[in-house]
């Protein structure tokens, strides 16, 4: 006997459900909580835009009102993924603006958005709310514009690292006198000048106003107006934080600083002046984020700012913290979750800050809540990498990048793949782990035998055989995201694990050994994978079948086929000499 | 009151509604107690039933004895006005520890009392007790069948349409079109080449399982990996760095409105003639008397499928063309909140990229 409701009853309680994957389950549940629940699913998140179609997602889910949508592989972020590869929002726009009129949030990643999709949106849903493009291009300030007009009740234009056609500033003026919604404004990436008695109005009438990132040409001495403005704001990104020394300038932006009570984040700081710093001290107590990785601040003004961060939960940072800096955060900041160190020079010979595996070791010590690091340095050792984790098994996300290629463990000269084993082996949740160093087969067994919660995994320049993806492939149980380059894997391991890419989102090999007559092998074999080569160098099949191709991205799919692809991507799984009349 | 030797002291005078559930069994509750709930208030008010035993209010159905009792445990605790929220906090953790079952029904029936806090109350409890479980679970948990097909469960999104009949269908129309190819695959001489392909997949499995004899020797590659892509520098430089044995020659200026506007003009291009992905498109492929044939075989399964359609499926179509009029509520707590989780077609869990760039 079910235990039974109304279906009311039940869209009231799974409205209390709202993770992707308890929806899920639920869906599966039976057939009326299937019926159900997709009538009141109203959040999709797909990951891969080629893997359903618009038109099956809306068809399933008739009353969704925020999408998220992913759409070039990761290693587009390391320019591995040629121009006009695809990832064209345009399609989903249009279909949504037919059956979602009540869409109210869309939030994109790696995808290429025109300023024709702008405009269709802020033209089709007249609740629009949210529009966040994270790592797009393809449209211009002209796009912006016309969602500055027309979404009457725009809360969030969010523009994290986007690619503008940067026109003009002017379009910030396309927001009527009437937008008084927004809570959410960063236009951090647009290099434009903006006109600050624009801003200042627009951020006067906006009372919701939580978060603004402002771009580099907003110059320092403007800061204070904007901030007296808003004194509500939760997260700032400066401009600029560069002008001429003057005392009154320093007084009036510390002021300004001291009546933003609620500051919890900060990011912006491009060339600064150290004398300007201090005007932030009075905030410090209370950031939980703190974003410095366009900050040129040498290691001295790191310390003293970070020792008064006792709160802070994120620190993204240039290497010029060095060890000693990293001490600093240590001692400082017992909260610290996520820890961010990037390179400052990156294509330099050799190191040019004293930045070692030592302070990441001294991290590790200090910060009992640390669960997130990206770090990249230049050297490191087997010895370092097990104290990092046996300090910290509760580590969800480890990425190393050391920054030459196929560096050993600097003392001992042997390949670092003990150090991975081990924090493999004692951070039992990690999800997210790059390898980096000289790394042989060795550490893919490891990955393979203790990797059970390992959902994205990126190698580069490692490894000895087939043997190493074939232990990655067979042993990472969660495993969805698997993104390889310059590494010698090639047909054996991935024919053998075939079944094992339907269980993934995606896989992505460049510069690797697998051969034409494999990817055609795998593309006939597996009708549920579009299995896509990506050569520049024209058709695979005038070269020999043995021939590796370039590059190889294989994402499982309900939609087919896509029909975007460009002359370079050739997809393997039609027969090629099948052809009906 | 009456004063004098022979007086009786009489109790307070306290107002009663009286209330009758579905199986019969009458009850006497104080006013205050039952006119919280609005289904009962509204009776009372609009057509003066409750005030005696032979004109009691009829409970809907949903509400037993038992949960009747409940229920106006909750409405006697909450309908005292001193009370701070801690205090009722308290009272509802505490209230809503009861098993699956009584959860259930305690549900069902303050939301036929329109007992709204009540309603919230359970659904959370209840929304918490599924959150977390399996599918395979949460049938246990709530007895409920398992009345999906494995087709179903195994990829959700492959039924293209709300409408089973549709599914059947469109299953009809693949098998004949798979029927069709193999017939086609047969007059293919590449057969051959397919059963080698078979036996080095053998072969690559048991040297798989056997070791590693055939060591290649690692890429002495002295390109620098992956690094993040800097804004403030020209792509050019990045990609020399990273693609050694890559073409670039090319400069690729990143900010040249040229560039974005050809962007634009061949991305448009290739999207004006495709918006609509129609499934019919797979069907072109067919030769027009093959379609013919199919479309016939199709229309008279239909036709005897339309005969014994449940009732069921025109309710929840019915109920469907309701739906599409008015835009539904959000969620309990008036926003949408970021998700993160699964995505559509049930893939495993994920959290959002963050990629080594400096971003957010």
């Amino acid at each position: 006997m079910a235990y039974s409701f109304p279906e009311e009853v039940l869209e009231h309680v799974f409205s209390f459900i709202n993770s992707d994957k308890d929806r899920n389950a639920v869906s599966l549940v039976c057939k009326s909580w299937y019926e159900i629940e997709r009538w009141c699913r109203r959040r999709i998140f797909v990951g891969n835009c080629y893997a359903v179609s618009p038109r099956i997602m809306i068809r399933r889910f008739p009353e969704v009102r925020s999408v998220e949508l992913k759409g070039k592989p990761h290693f587009a972020d390391f320019n591995l993924v040629p121009e006009d590869w695809g990832g064209y929002v345009y399609p989903w726009i249009a279909a949504m603006s037919r059956a979602y009129p009540w869409l109210e949030e869309i939030r994109l990643k790696r995808m290429v958005v025109t300023d024709e999709a702008l405009e269709l949106i802020s033209k089709s849903f007249r609740n629009f709310k949210v529009l966040v493009l994270s790592t797009c291009e393809g449209f211009s300030t002209d796009g912006l514009a016309a969602i500055a007009s027309n979404c009457k009740h725009l809360r969030e234009l969010d523009l994290r690292e986007s690619e503008v056609d940067d026109i003009s500033g002017h379009w910030l003026s396309h927001f009527p006198d009437t937008c008084t919604s927004l809570v959410s404004l960063n236009i951090a990436c647009l290099v434009s000048e903006l006109s600050c008695s624009v801003l200042e109005r627009l951020v006067a009438r906006s009372p919701n106003l939580r978060t603004l990132r402002l771009n580099r040409a907003v110059p320092l001495e403007k800061l204070p107006n904007i901030l007296r403005r808003a004194p509500q704001l939760v997260e700032l990104g400066t401009g600029a934080y560069s002008t001429e020394l003057r005392s009154d300038i320093f007084s009036n932006l510390a002021e300004a600083f001291s009546g933003c009570k609620e500051l919890k984040g900060l990011s912006g700081f491009w060339d600064v002046v150290p004398a300007y710093l201090p005007a932030i001290y009075s905030v410090c107590a209370g950031l939980t984020s703190l974003n410095l990785s366009y900050a040129t601040i040498q290691c001295p003004d790191l310390i003293k700012l970070v020792s008064q961060c006792h709160n802070l939960q994120r620190l993204w940072v240039l290497d010029y913290i060095e060890d000693s800096g990293l001490d600093a955060l240590a001692a400082s900041c017992k909260d610290l979750q996520e820890l961010r160190v990037f390179p400052s020079d990156p294509f330099g010979a050799g190191p040019n800050v004293s930045l070692t595996e030592q302070g990441l070791v001294s991290v590790s010590e200090g910060c009992p809540k640390l669960q997130s690091v990206l770090f990249f340095c230049r050297q490191m050792t087997n010895a370092a990498l097990v104290t990092i984790a046996r300090n910290r098994p509760n580590l969800i996300r480890f990425r190393l990048c050391i920054i030459d290629a196929q560096a050993p463990d600097y003392l001992t000269l042997q390949p670092l793949d003990t150090g991975f084993g081990a924090i493999v082996q004692n951070c039992k949740e990690l999800r997210r782990l790059s390898l980096s160093g000289l790394l042989t087969d060795r550490v893919f067994e490891y990955i393979g035998s203790h990797g059970k919660k390992l959902e994205m995994l990126s190698i580069a320049f490692a490894g000895d055989s087939d043997l190493g993806l074939h232990h990655v492939l067979s042993g990472c149980e969660s495993l969805r995201k698997l993104e390889i380059r310059d590494s010698p894997f090639g047909d054996k391991a991935l024919l053998a694990n075939a079944a094992k890419l339907e269980t993934m989102r995606s896989l992505w090999m460049s510069s690797c050994s697998v051969s034409f007559g494999a990817c055609k092998l795998l593309g006939r074999k597996l009708p549920g994978l579009n299995v896509e080569v990506i050569d520049e160098r024209g058709p695979p099949d005038l070269r020999p079948e043995s021939s590796p191709v370039e590059k190889l991205y294989i994402y499982r799919t309900v939609a087919g086929p896509r029909f975007d692809m460009p002359g370079f991507v050739w997809r393997m799984n039609e027969d090629q000499a099948w052809r009906l009349s | 009151m009456s004063e004098g030797p022979m007086a009786i002291v009489k109790p307070e005078m306290k107002s009663y509604i009286w209330l009758q559930t579905a199986d019969g069994s009458i009850q006497q509750v104080e006013e205050e107690v039952a006119m919280f709930c609005p289904m009962i208030c509204r009776e009372v008010l609009q057509t003066g039933m409750g005030s005696s035993k032979n004109y009691a209010i009829s409970l809907p159905q949903r509400v037993n004895p038992a949960i009747l009792g409940l229920i106006l445990d909750y409405c006697r605790f909450h309908q005292v006005p001193g009370r701070s929220n801690k205090e009722r906090k308290t009272f509802d953790e505490k209230f809503i520890r009861l098993d699956t079952k009584k959860l259930c029904e305690l549900t069902s029936a303050a939301d036929s009392l329109q007992l709204r806090p009540l309603v919230d109350l359970t659904s959370r409890a209840l929304a918490r007790m599924i959150e977390g479980k399996t599918p395979e679970e949460i049938r246990e948990t709530f007895h409920l069948p398992d009345d999906l097909t494995e087709e179903e469960k195994l990829e959700p999104l492959r039924n293209m349409t709300d409408d089973p009949r549709i599914r059947l269908l469109n299953r009809l129309y693949a098998r004949k079109r798979k029927e069709l190819k193999d017939r086609e695959k047969m007059k293919n001489i590449e057969i051959e080449e397919e059963h080698v392909d078979e036996r080095s997949v053998d072969d690559l499995l048991s040297y798989i399982n056997g070791g590693d004899g055939d060591s290649k020797g690692g890429r002495a590659n002295k390109n620098k990996k992956k690094n993040r892509r800097k804004k403030d520098q020209p792509r050019n430089s990045s990609s020399n760095y990273e693609n050694g044995n890559h073409k670039n020659g090319e400069v690729d200026d990143v900010s040249s409105p040229s560039k974005f506007s050809k962007f634009q003009a061949s991305a448009s291009a290739i999207f004006s003639p495709k918006l609509d992905f129609d499934d019919g498109d797979i069907d072109d492929e067919l030769d027009p008397a093959m379609k013919e044939e199919l479309d016939r075989e199709v229309e008279d399964f239909a036709r005897r499928l339309n005969s014994v359609w449940p009732e069921r499926m025109h309710d929840i179509l019915s109920l469907g063309q309701e739906r599409r009029l008015a835009p539904i509520s959000m969620n309990g707590n008036g926003s949408l909140q970021r998700c993160t989780g699964d995505e559509l077609a049930d893939w495993q869990f994920t959290t959002p990229l963050t990629h080594p760039r400096r971003a957010k």
